[in-house]
């Protein structure tokens, strides 16, 4: 038994909605990125969350204690075409003008983003309330 | 002799309730960090454990409480709201995790003052 409860599920839930972030930073400071390492406009990155089953160990009556985290399944890329727009002085439109934009939308990003933050606070609420009920585990008998 | 104060129904009760309590917190945390991964389901403590203990609190028998069990379930009967199957509901589980954070605060001060009541009677110091 930990004397946290709940800290290991956290803190996986913690990593794995910071590099929600970090995926969603990256695809908002490419939002205009219309050509990347392979000569491509940049593509859309998406993160998968699965649960992962945590063993906490044997309670007193020998069943396993268990319970679930999350883990990122894989950074997956979105490979719907971007937009499409006429602009013929920029250096990487085609022969007829057009240039082929990345698929970032900044609409789906932001919210994306508010909600991995949201996700983050509730996170770090589950650890300071562990916390607590440590602390209080830790002071019977005391007072 | 000792031995039998703190094998009193309300020692034994208190540390049955606070097990489940840590459990609970366990449950909540799992479901909070899975908020969005698809197709989970949300995790509780068997939802007739209370019932249970109710049963066996009223029977008179330590070792019945003692030896009362509980799981941690899948509830598969929340409602989804969600197109990918997910039905945890951060606004109920944040409640969950208060009220069950005062419940395991009332049980912890609940045990130390029985305690140090015990040990003024043994003392006779106030």
């Amino acid at each position: 038994m930990n004397i946290m409860p709940g800290i290991d599920s956290t803190a996986s839930a913690l990593q794995a909605e910071k590099l929600r972030m970090d995926i969603i930073g990256q695809n908002i400071a490419n939002a205009h990125t219309t050509r990347g390492p392979d000569g491509q406009p940049y593509k859309r990155q998406t993160v998968q969350f699965e649960a992962k089953l945590l063993e906490l160990g044997r309670d007193q009556n020998g069943n396993m204690q268990t319970a679930q985290g999350v883990n990122v399944r894989a950074v997956g890329t979105d490979e719907s075409a971007g937009p499409l727009v006429y602009n013929p002085g920029h250096p990487d439109a085609d022969e007829k003008g057009m240039v082929r934009l990345p698929n970032v939308n900044l609409t789906h990003e932001m919210v994306d983003l508010i909600s991995a933050s949201r996700s983050y606070e509730a996170n770090l609420q589950v650890v300071r309330t562990s916390r607590q009920m440590a602390q209080q585990a830790l002071r019977i008998g005391k007072a | 002799m000792i031995d039998d104060l703190m094998q009193r129904e309300n020692y034994v009760l208190a540390k049955k309730l606070l097990d489940v309590s840590h459990a609970k917190q366990n449950a909540i945390a799992s479901n909070l960090a899975n908020v969005e991964t698809p197709g989970y389901k949300r995790i509780d403590i068997q939802s007739d454990f209370e019932a249970n203990l109710r049963k066996a609190a009223s029977s008179n028998d330590v070792s019945e409480i003692s030896n009362l069990q509980f799981r941690t379930v899948t509830d598969l009967s929340t409602p989804s709201v969600r197109a990918d199957g997910n039905n945890v509901q951060i606004d109920q589980e944040m409640l969950r995790m208060q009220k069950n954070a005062i419940q395991y605060e009332f049980l912890a001060n609940y045990t130390s003052t029985s305690l140090s009541r015990l040990k003024t009677a043994i003392s006779g110091r106030v």
